[in-house]
């Protein structure tokens, strides 16, 4: 399919590099993002903040700021409660306040909202709103919330809950994994943590709550991965009809799961607008998003592997403690409170495996989004990629040959892991060999060597990652109870031209391009001549929206099947046209020929016009279909990357020299957008190995709400990326693609934390907890005399 | 954060407790203070315009005398606020008699917690600044005894 083009260039079906559809107006600067809806009348909400975190709300005083003109209202918890609106459900089943009407859980929680006739007003207005607080003890470390005699950070919760532990969830066999362990050759243990960071989208979150109070309409325009759940939500918490709601997103500037859940901004924005009745506009500063939006990550890991001294692997057991912060607001489907966190297996062939993970409560903001991964896939690859580098040294065997060694083989796919995932396809083997092939890995390791002889510090990491994506088949996944099918709506023009509607939500992936070339693959109407629209609840099919790698797994495939109804009743058309059986009829190159008579046929446009001017006696007029999507299977891309690191001995600073990404996302529909992707991702897996985290002082206070201390790397510190591929296309689904938003940024932290080791490794180095600073790496240096 | 020190000053124990805990004398030393409003003889409350690197916050104070001994100590707590940031702090100064007659040396201690926007945006130049601040208050301190005088 990919490997082989079916379509021309001037088609684009799928394979071929079609420019974006986008970028016309993204280049221009003529994007619409939510920053640029203005409604006449429109009203500007800001929002009062804690500055603790965590204290008692003794009272709120808003008299001064109602007296600054333009100031018209200020929203607190009291006046929320009388409408029972203080508090709302999140998506992982646990509750949040919308605002305190007490305690204060995090710094940076809102407490009061101003709303006044412009923006300057309502800032004014946020800093004379005076609250009284008393300050009360913080717990920061989870640890420390799972001790006996820790306080109860939600006393809301019911008598049985009084703990700070939300949940306990486990996979796989732990009796045979104990077993597995109690008798091996060889057994390793380690700590790891992946930090607390933040998705820091360009684009802050935001809204425009606009309620006519005489059509009865409510339209929100926000910043959404989900437009249609929110809608949903909104029917149920506000009791409004579904059919007077309308969330409407525009060009979304980066979403990478922060902008899935719901934050209280949005509802205080529509309650400002439902009691003001004119359109409220709210939008997040860089502080407030870094502060107080969902977070990613957070998991304090303990990961054991047992091996034989021959190196082959016999079991994996992992005890996790996942930082939830004050509520559990993560995204994550129903049934999966730590994701998809047990394919932490891996690519490799585990006879045995056990998980747990404990959700657990803090003084810090509520969340753990889907970072551009799918559900907490990031922590498990991190974890099983820097254990197996780990236990390769240990054993000192070379870490490819170890991986080489262990890896699922390609003829044991569809393949069963021992938590219970069913791989649909791979060929591992094939993918780190390319890769070993681009940068010599052979020449590399001579190098390193050499280098260690002169004292240099060279390092050398790989990482052969499994990434699980496309959530997801009916019986297993589900968000508050809604299936996570999705879909696609196809309609015809008479002309041949085409539209398309979409449940999924761009946020700059491209969309607007690739579900038209999935189209012109599949029907052959050029690219160019169909148009892609979402994110407007009024006319997009119900779909779950864009996150965790779904869109091409689900919507992709809701599109391929929606073009394969039309093409059934094209078939009808034509044989009617020429006269022939529809078993008489072949469908190459966008047209339907007679066999064996190739001057008999009619194109797809010619079927288009004649579906509403010629069809059959009998049949409906028009050329259109839906499809509903429900994935057999989800789908699992992977890919090897290898790093290259230079480390300065003086300062700590670590250089990416090299960097060799191969990816296998099954068939691709647009290899320049899958580049874009990868490139993309590696920079967000290099920027928290490096770079980023989210930390916090002993008070609870975030030490990164800017971005002078949450460093995101620029064009200056990313690294030149070298990118390849293999295709392994998925079996199942209806044109073998498989996502691939996601795998890069799940890749490439362990490469590079493997490399970084690998150069240390001779000084006792067996584990460095990313972001690997120089602060951090400069103090081991140091303590080994070598700084 | 716990900062303490010791601070010579020329003049009599008595003198300095009077000035230290006289909120409008020792009121225009304090670091960017606007306005001081006296509540009773041991509550008040101060205005003062704060820089931490980049931000600037208008902190409203409310400090309390919660311990004096004449002329030897006096323990002073304090709670402010500025939109988005809060300050708590407890300070304790002890006087004694100078190496020289007639002088004093002052020996304070204090114990800060800063919450909010300013030790979140501002946390690698907090202790710096407080630093800073603390000892130009002390200078104020000193060079206004020694000018009463």
């Amino acid at each position: 399919m990919a490997t082989e083009l079916q379509t021309t260039p001037e088609v684009g079906g799928m394979g071929h590099s079609v420019k974006r559809k986008e970028d016309p107006r993204m280049i221009r600067g003529q994007g619409e993002y939510i920053e640029d809806v203005n409604l006449p009348g429109q009203l500007w909400m800001d929002i009062v903040r804690s500055p603790y975190a965590h204290a008692t709300i003794k009272s709120i005083d808003a008299s001064e700021a109602l007296k600054i003109p333009g100031v018209l209202a200020v929203i607190t918890g009291a006046d929320l409660e009388k409408a029972g609106l203080h508090w709302m459900p999140t998506l992982a089943g646990d509750k949040q306040m919308v605002l305190p009407t007490t305690t204060v859980m995090y710094q940076a929680q809102e407490v009061a909202a101003v709303v006044a006739t412009d923006r300057y007003a309502a800032a004014d207005g946020i800093a004379a709103v005076y609250v009284d607080y008393e300050p009360l003890p913080v717990i920061v470390d989870p640890h420390k919330a799972m001790e006996k005699d820790a306080f109860v950070l939600r006393p809301d919760r019911a008598p049985d809950k009084q703990t700070n532990h939300i949940w306990h969830w486990e996979s796989g066999d732990r009796a045979a994994t104990d077993a597995a362990l109690e008798s091996a050759e060889v057994r390793i243990s380690e700590d790891i943590y992946i930090p607390r960071i933040h998705v820091a989208s360009i684009e802050t979150c935001g809204c425009v709550a606009d309620w006519d109070a005489v059509r009865g309409q409510l339209t929100l325009h926000m910043t959404s991965q989900a437009p249609h759940a929110i809608r949903t939500v909104l029917a149920l918490v506000s009791g409004l009809p579904e059919q007077n709601i309308r969330v409407k997103t525009h060009d979304i500037g980066g979403g990478f799961g922060g902008k899935v859940p719901v934050y209280p901004g949005y509802v205080l924005a529509v309650v400002a607008s439902l009691t003001v009745g004119k359109p409220v506009k709210w939008i997040e500063d860089r502080s407030e998003n870094l502060q107080a939006d969902s977070f990613a990550r957070d998991y304090h890991i303990h990961a054991e592997m047992s091996a034989t001294k021959a190196g082959k692997i016999t079991g994996l057991k992992v005890k996790t403690l996942a930082d939830h912060g004050y509520s559990d607001a993560a995204a994550d489907p129903s049934k999966y409170p730590a994701g998809l966190f047990n394919v932490i297996t891996g690519s490799y062939d585990f006879p045995n495996a056990f998980v747990e993970v404990d959700g657990v409560y803090t003084n810090k903001p509520p969340g753990g989004v889907a970072y551009r991964c799918s559900f907490r896939v990031t922590e498990a690859v991190h974890a099983i990629e820097r254990m197996v580098d780990i236990l390769a040294h240990d054993i000192g065997m070379d870490p490819a040959e170890l991986r080489m060694k262990n890896f699922i083989q390609p003829e044991q796919f569809p393949y069963t892991t021992p938590t219970g995932w069913e791989y649909d396809s791979g060929n591992y083997p094939a993918a780190l060999q390319k890769a070993m092939d681009m940068i010599d890995y052979a020449g590399l390791r001579r190098e390193q060597v050499e280098k260690r002889e002169r004292g240099e510090l060279m390092g050398i990491g790989i990482s052969s990652f499994t990434e699980i994506v496309g959530a997801g088949p009916s019986k297993d996944f589900d968000i508050i109870g809604i299936k996570m099918f999705d879909s696609c709506e196809i309609r015809v023009h008479p002309t041949g031209k085409v539209i398309a509607r979409i449940g999924v939500q761009s946020q700059g992936q491209g969309h607007e391009t690739t579900f038209a070339q999935i189209i012109a693959e599949e029907l052959g109407f050029p690219a160019a001549d169909v148009k892609i629209e979402y994110g407007d609840t009024d006319t997009a099919p119900y779909g779950l929206g864009t996150y965790a790698s779904r869109s091409t797994p689900v919507a992709g495939a809701a599109t391929a099947m929606a073009s394969r109804k039309i093409k059934d009743k094209a078939r009808k058309i034509a044989a009617h046209l020429l006269e022939a059986a529809e078993d008489d009829l072949e469908w190459t190159n966008g047209k339907f020929t007679v066999k064996g008579s190739p001057d008999r046929f009619k194109t797809i446009q010619e079927i288009a016009f004649a579906a509403y001017t010629n069809h059959p006696t009998g049949m409906e007029a028009g050329l259109e279909a839906v499809d509903y999507y429900d994935p057999p299977n989800l789908t699992f891309p992977f890919g090897s990357y290898i790093c290259v690191v230079d480390i300065d001995k003086a300062t700590g600073q670590v250089t990416v020299r090299r960097f060799v990404a191969v990816d296998d996302c099954g068939n691709i529909i647009n290899p320049m957008i899958v580049d874009g992707q990868i490139h993309g991702g590696l920079t967000m897996g290099f920027a928290p190995s490096l770079l980023e985290s989210i930390t916090y002082d002993e008070l609870g206070n975030n030490q990164a709400g800017t971005f002078m201390d949450y460093l995101l790397p620029t064009a200056v510190e990313t690294p030149r990326w070298e990118v390849a591929k293999t295709i392994t296309p998925s079996p199942h689904h209806p044109i073998g693609a498989k996502g691939v938003g996601e795998s890069a940024t799940v890749g490439a932290p362990p490469a590079i934390a493997n490399a970084v080791v690998d150069a240390l490794w001779h000084l006792g180095v067996r584990n460095i907890d990313i972001p690997l600073t120089p602060q951090k790496v400069w103090a081991i240096l140091h303590e080994k005399g070598i700084a | 954060m716990e900062f303490s020190g010791a601070v010579d000053i020329p003049a009599a124990r008595e003198r300095v407790f009077a000035f230290v805990t006289n909120p409008d004398k020792v009121g225009q030393c304090g670091p960017g203070v606007e306005s001081i409003e006296i509540l009773d003889p041991t509550h008040f409350r101060a205005k003062a315009k704060v820089g931490v690197g980049f931000i600037t916050a208008r902190f409203v104070v409310d400090l309390e005398i919660t311990e004096q001994q004449a002329p030897d100590m006096a323990v002073i707590t304090a709670r402010g606020q500025a939109p988005g940031s809060a300050v708590d702090a407890v300070g304790r100064m002890d006087l004694v008699e100078g190496a020289e007659p007639g002088t004093t040396t002052m020996r304070w201690a204090a114990e800060v917690s800063i919450s909010g926007m300013i030790a979140s945006v501002g946390a690698r130049l907090v202790e710096g600044t407080a630093n800073k601040m603390i000892g130009q208050t002390f200078d104020c301190i000193r060079a206004k005894i020694v000018a009463d005088s």
